[in-house]
């Protein structure tokens, strides 16, 4: 099974209860907006947060767990895991601080404690822990519309989709988190208003970032046998040029010095 | 004071300062000492120090490869400053990616835990093991010094000398593969990173601009080694590296070009926004403008023609290493990146240093052919030393002497380097503070404490009504200040997140009697603390008239907190008693008005 959440934007009242929740679950401080922070409500004490869009929408915005999660291609220690049951997780005592994550993520999610002198990326887990256990996460739970909604990702995309059938004019004909958008999501959306303005440059694309990556990564062996191959040769068959000429100039000069010529050669 | 001592009293300075930097950024962290936050994770010391050092760094191995694979035996002078430039530049930024990563004592990890998918673990691998190629193409010029004069350390030197066709080849090719992966970090932000500087070309791109301006950054240290060292440049040499670099930057021009005009962005570079501005001034710096200089045979067999260019070359480089990883990075509104000096600091002591060591090396080590060699004990071991004939005090001009004038110098440059720290650089990462403004409106009060245009319309009249009228306004209005009748909640709830005072110290002193009066609060013992007087001297009782009995002593909570505190600990027992389980939510108090902004729009 693998764990996703479907959050359909028309029930959620803006209650911020699945805030509260996560908050309460992991211990997270009160969130204090800083020069540190994006206004978008998301801290590394704030692993979920509700977004006001025009016509009084709420749009949940978190960690999607991609399919094809950037930020797992991108962390070059694996302290960022696609599990297998789903989630994408992060393993703070392997982690080195170096932000590519933080870089890497088209929606600009996982955040980092500038506070502290051991800082930590912090986001959103899907609650991997109680999935695990076989419990909801905790702002599922605390969803008091059931606005957002856990399942089987091919489960839930069926729903949407037979949602979005049910009700034409309801919904923006898209269920977000599709394989359309990165290669996918397992935190998927129907909204009345396009949700493009979750990623960071309001585009949604269809390529799944890692494979941008590979396609020059996967050609390092052979270029680095190419290049060493290069410039062996370069040097071999340069050094026999040099090699040879210096013969060549021996052999014209040995000549004269061994008949001792009277020659006017030095 | 000649040129040499006058920069390096500089350098010296500046390390000084990086150094008071360092010591600030590792105590306090990186928010209380860098501009950083969530919408740029990477600045000025990734941007410049990683990226733009590594590039600039690119010289020893073009040079290596022309005078090893090549065998252009024409730039065997400049073989082994470049070899050294390259292993202190390398040395530079593994130093600075101590200052920005996050958790620094980590960054071994990378050779224990493998993820071959991640650009940057291929990047980390390449440093690691060109860092050592370097030192062992640097080691044999080292062990020349008679201090090293033992046989191990020649049978050392000796081995690696023989090592040298294997260490090229392995620095060429761990270059090639770094050089171009500090650029394929990027492909996988298509959408943050503008198209102008965008390509699946980026790795091709990087690296030629590396070989660019390492052969640049050869000609500098040319230049520059021969001003300080009183050494004519070899101008012949020096053209030659001209024209590889006009070659180089011709194609890389074509290339940036051509790449952009075949995926139909061309366009762009002429929308006339600051970044098609900032993209064409790259260009110009970068390859144009030095490519079309070098390539006039009499403009580069001239050393400020040639130096001109490569000026250009470098700054081009480090603009675009900049630009790919800070400035064309789209980032929310709102949350803008400015370095702090300490940011700079760090950055340029480690240079200073850089700088500093290159040229110890070159004054104790045969590094430039003919070179300087103030080590006059390497220049001749067995010669003997001098003495004045009248005082008998030793008169080698060449020993260390400790120079004053530079000591205090350092000294100042440090104290004016702490006092230049701020609040949060000082004592870690400070929030900074949000004033309240207070309601505004008559019988429907405007609640909007940060002007963030989120209010909550308060009917304040209704509530009036609803809990008692006159005798109710205590419920709320729970503390007064002195002769006042109702204290409005922003008078005390000063700080929208975050608790303030509400003691009012300067007019207590006044009012008590100035200096004198200390003793009357602070206990005139060893605790002297605030905590100590609050919570011992309990005066103005009557101020306290509402069921909230609380001292004035205590800090009032933030803005926030107080009116959901107030409000919503009321909604949720009405809500639970008329049944109206909506009452306590957020969205019926914070309901989105006609007219005001959104959040998050």
């Amino acid at each position: 099974m693998k764990a996703a959440i479907l959050t359909d934007v028309t029930r959620c009242i803006g209650c911020r209860k699945c805030v509260e929740a996560c908050t309460k679950t992991y211990g997270l401080k009160p969130y204090v907006p800083s020069d540190k922070t994006a206004a978008d409500g998301l801290s590394a004490e704030r692993w979920t947060s509700i977004v006001e869009r025009p016509g009084a929408h709420y749009v949940r915005k978190q960690c999607r767990h991609c399919v094809e999660p950037a930020c797992v291609s991108a962390c070059l220690v694996a302290a960022m895991q696609k599990t297998p049951e789903g989630p994408v997780v992060y393993d703070n005592k392997v982690c080195i601080g170096c932000r590519y994550c933080m870089m890497a993520c088209p929606y600009g999610i996982p955040r980092y404690q500038w506070d502290t002198a051991v800082p930590y990326v912090r986001k959103c887990i899907l609650c991997y822990e109680r999935v695990r256990d076989g419990k909801l996460p905790a702002c599922v739970e605390a969803c008091p519309e059931k606005a957002t909604i856990f399942g089987d990702r091919d489960d839930l995309l069926a729903e949407a989709k037979a949602r979005l059938a049910a009700s034409p004019g309801k919904y923006v004909n898209r269920v977000y988190g599709d394989h359309e958008e990165f290669g996918g999501t397992s935190v998927l959306y129907l909204s009345p208003v396009p949700l493009d303005f979750l990623a960071i440059g309001g585009k949604l694309k269809d390529d799944a970032l890692p494979e941008l990556t590979w396609r020059a990564l996967g050609k390092v062996p052979g270029v680095a046998l190419g290049v060493a191959g290069l410039m062996l040769g370069t040097n071999f068959v340069i050094g026999r040029r040099m090699k040879v000429a210096d013969e060549e100039r021996q052999r014209r000069e040995a000549p004269a010095g061994e008949q001792e010529a009277t020659g006017s050669d030095e | 004071m000649s040129k040499r001592a006058a920069v390096k009293n500089i350098l010296w300075a500046l390390s000084i300062i990086g150094l008071v930097a360092a010591i600030v950024r590792f105590r306090n962290g990186l928010g209380a000492t860098t501009g950083l936050n969530d919408a740029t994770p990477w600045g000025l010391w990734i941007g410049f120090d990683v990226m733009a050092g590594v590039a600039l760094a690119a010289g020893g191995f073009v040079i290596a490869g022309a005078v090893h694979i090549f065998h252009l035996e024409k730039y065997h002078s400049v073989a082994r400053p470049a070899v050294l430039t390259a292993f202190l530049g390398y040395g530079a930024v593994i130093v600075g990616l101590l200052f920005d990563l996050g958790l620094p004592w980590h960054i071994y990890f990378p050779m224990i835990r493998w993820q071959h998918h991640s650009a940057l673990f291929e990047v980390a691998w390449c440093v690691m093991l060109y860092f050592s190629v370097l030192a062992m193409e640097f080691i044999p010029v080292a062990l020349e010094h008679p201090f090293f004069a033992h046989p191990f350390f020649q049978a050392i030197g000796g081995l690696l000398r023989r090592l040298m066709l294997p260490l090229v080849i392995a620095a060429i090719t761990l270059s090639t593969l770094h050089q171009s992966s500090l650029g394929s970090l990027f492909l996988l932000m298509p959408e943050r990173l503008y198209p102008l500087w965008y390509s699946p070309l980026l790795p091709v791109l990087f690296f030629l601009s590396a070989v660019g301006v390492g052969l640049a950054m050869v000609t500098v240290e040319s230049l520059t080694s021969g001003a300080l060292y009183d050494h004519r440049p070899d101008t012949d040499m020096l053209a030659g590296l001209g024209k590889a670099g006009a070659v180089v930057l011709w194609l890389y021009a074509a290339l940036r070009l051509g790449d952009l005009a075949v995926r139909g962005s061309l366009a762009t570079a002429f929308k006339g926004n600051w970044q098609s501005g900032l993209f064409m001034l790259e260009l110009l710096i970068l390859a144009v403008i030095p490519a079309a200089l070098l390539s006039s045979k009499r403009l580069r067999s001239n050393p400020w023609g040639v130096g001109t260019a490569a000026v250009l070359v470098v700054c081009g480089v480090i603009l675009n290493r900049l630009s790919t990883s800070i400035f064309v990075q789209t980032r929310p509104e709102g949350l803008s990146y400015v370095p702090t000096w300490i940011e700079f600091a760090v950055s340029m002591g480690i240079v200073s240093a850089a700088a500093l060591v290159f040229m110890f090396c070159v004054e104790h080590f045969k590094v430039m052919e003919g070179g300087p060699q103030l080590d006059a004990k390497a220049a001749d071991p067995y010669a003997k030393p001098a003495f004045d004939p009248q005082t008998h005090v030793s008169v080698d001009p060449h020993l260390p002497r400790f120079d004053t004038g530079r000591a205090l110098g350092m000294i100042g440059a440090a104290a004016i380097a702490v006092a230049a720290l701020w609040p949060s650089a000082l004592h870690g990462y400070r929030v900074p503070r949000t004033p309240v403004f207070h309601a505004r409106g008559g019988k429907v009060l405007n609640i909007d404490g940060n002007r963030a245009k989120q209010s909550v319309a308060f009917d304040h009249r209704d509530h009036m009504k609803r809990l008692g009228g006159d005798e109710s306004c205590k419920q709320c209005h729970h503390l007064s200040k002195p002769r006042d009748e109702n204290t409005s909640c922003s008078e005390c709830h000063a700080d929208m997140y975050l608790p303030s005072s509400i003691f009012d110290h300067d007019f207590h002193l006044k009012k008590l009697g100035d200096a004198a009066s200390c003793d009357k609060c602070h206990r005139p013992t060893r605790d002297r603390s605030t905590a100590k007087a609050c919570s011992e001297k309990q005066c103005h009782p009557a101020y306290a008239p509402g069921p909230k009995q609380q001292a004035f002593n205590d800090m009032a909570r933030s803005y926030v907190d107080a009116m959901h505190d107030l409000c919503v600990t009321c909604h949720d027992k009405e809500a639970a008693r008329v049944d109206k389980p909506r009452l306590g939510e957020c969205a019926t108090c914070h309901k989105p008005q006609k007219g005001m902004r959104q959040p998050g729009s």
